[in-house]
């Protein structure tokens, strides 16, 4: 599986400043890959996304709470 | 196969700090998700050899069905916690799926009240619903939607490009309306049938901020793991900074709902949360916990609500949501915050020989557990603000604005939390918990003259 760019997630800054222009995530879109295609693929940016996705393998604690009534 | 990593414009990125994204970030969020989805299913189906029923089903369906069912907020749920409990096999879905069009802004939602993955999203689920409360909550949305698509349009906008599912809950005894979302399942929330339309749109406005800040920190970690919990405005133990930001979040979108609405239960509430979120976004930025995207994202949110501070206001209700922010966080000290042996030691050794005080450091009390604010006197304020008398006691004096009245009570029944909100001591405002400390270790000293000494 081919990528393109940086691998971490990081800012670019604009050459003519100090703003930043684009901010770019380890993410990488699969969201037009069939899911046999992901099974049957490895490669590091997948890894690395698959990192990231279960890193928190901890159930995340659900945020409830919230009291809508005035 | 050639893919790309997300990516977004500063401009883009802002305008989702504030609460305020657009058509192409949404639609990237959702991919980011549906990404998401699919790693996980990956893993899953990489579980076990044999193939498991759910993935033949998924090889033998149509793309776009199989895409459907990948990005449902509950295939992901149910992935996540099959990753940590073993191979599992999906529930069958809901059949209730509502459609409501106001002002040519159509919004689908499934009311989920049938897959058994549905109670890990943090409340105890509703049975499967009757027909009649299908339909009653297929009326409220209806309300609910014309409200929002009529007078709070954008929001409406992110709400239909996010919002999939409806898990309905049991009612909580203590709160009207309670919400929950989970990291895990993006567009999903769950809710307790609401009481009115109005309480329905703030309930899902809320609750989908937590899914697009929860997409958002997936693409562009906000938040350094592991900083230590602190105050939230929100709840009345002790949060991580995530936490606090998710908060600030979902209130950014409360406070710009009740801003424009009628009535004085909505002023207060803009009153208090429009205060609250500015506080907490300024916290988070000083507090050194938030990663260099975290810092453009918190600072475009406080950038947001910062100019609605200035916004009039009644006073009275101004004072209201004043008094109920300030006895959040008098409440929050004392539940939370306490005087270590060493130090009390120091108190009282100050104090017997009649020198200045120390410096006290207050240490989180460990295992407060999770807790959702529980003040006597907001209530009083909700009746206040739907115009009854607030009745006889300290409380009600202290929120009728007489703190001369309330006062005496609270001494006599050493009610740190009404003490902090109406003694001339500022010790006893700023830090009650140390004041509590040094009167429980020192019983025969004058309160006001020990509250005095510590100011």
């Amino acid at each position: 599986m081919g990528t393109s760019g940086p691998e971490e997630v990081a800012v670019h800054a604009d050459p003519d400043g100090d703003e930043p222009e684009e901010w770019r995530s380890v993410m990488i879109d699969l969201s037009a890959v069939p899911l046999p295609d992901l099974v049957e693929q490895d490669g590091s940016a997948l890894v690395r996304a698959v990192r990231r996705v279960t890193g928190d393998a901890a159930p995340g604690e659900p945020i409830a709470g919230f009291n809508s009534a005035l | 196969m050639t893919v790309q990593p997300f990516r977004l414009g500063d401009t883009a990125f802002a305008r989702l700090g504030a609460g305020r994204p657009d058509g192409d970030t949404l639609g990237a969020l959702r991919r980011a998700e549906h990404s998401r989805s699919l790693l996980l299913l990956r893993e899953v189906r990489r579980q076990v050899s044999d193939t498991p029923a759910w993935y033949a089903a998924q090889l033998a369906t149509a793309p776009e069905e199989a895409a459907r069912w990948v990005t449902d907020p509950m295939t992901a749920l149910w992935a996540a916690h099959c990753l940590r409990s073993g191979p599992c096999d999906p529930g069958p879905r809901g059949p209730h799926v509502l459609t409501v069009t106001r002002n040519g802004l159509p919004l689908t939602v499934r009311l989920e009240d049938t897959d058994p993955i549905r109670s890990r999203l943090g409340l105890t689920p509703a049975p499967p619903l009757a027909a009649d409360q299908a339909r009653r909550w297929h009326e409220l949305l209806d309300r609910a939607w014309e409200l929002l698509a009529g007078r709070h349009r954008p929001a409406a906008e992110v709400l239909a490009a996010v919002l999939r599912v409806i898990v309905p809950v049991l009612p909580d005894p203590v709160a009207e309306g309670i919400s929950a979302t989970s990291a895990e399942a993006f567009g999903a929330v769950a809710l307790s049938a609401p009481a009115t339309p109005d309480a329905l749109a703030a309930g899902l406005l809320h609750e989908t901020q937590h899914s697009i800040l929860n997409a958002t920190h997936l693409l562009f970690p906000l938040v350094e793991p592991d900083g230590p919990p602190g105050y939230s405005p929100w709840r009345d133990d002790p949060r991580p900074a995530f936490g606090v930001l998710h908060g600030a979040y979902a209130y950014l979108a409360v406070t710009r709902f009740r801003r424009s609405a009628p009535g004085a239960a909505a002023a207060f509430e803009f009153a208090r949360w429009r205060g609250a979120v500015a506080e907490a976004a300024e916290a988070l930025l000083t507090g050194g916990e938030l990663t260099p995207a975290g810092t453009r994202f918190v600072t475009a949110l406080r950038d947001e609500v910062t100019p609605w501070l200035d916004e009039p206001v009644d006073p009275a209700i101004q004072r209201l949501a004043d008094l109920a922010n300030a006895d959040h966080r008098a409440r929050w000290r004392l539940r939370n915050l306490a005087v270590d042996d060493a130090d009390t030691a120091r108190l009282v050794a100050a104090w017997d020989a009649g020198s200045e005080p120390p410096e006290i450091t207050p240490v989180l009390v460990p295992g407060g557990g999770r807790a959702l604010e529980n003040s006597p006197r907001l209530p009083l304020i909700r009746a206040v603000l739907h115009g009854s008398k607030p009745g006889d006691g300290a409380d009600a004096a202290t929120v009728r604005g007489d703190d001369r009245a309330a006062l005496p009570a609270y001494e006599k029944g050493r009610d740190w939390g009404g003490l902090a909100l109406v003694s001339p001591h500022p010790a006893l405002r700023r830090r009650p918990e140390v004041v509590r400390a040094a009167a429980t270790a020192l019983p025969q000293a004058p309160l006001n003259a020990l509250a005095a000494w510590l100011s």
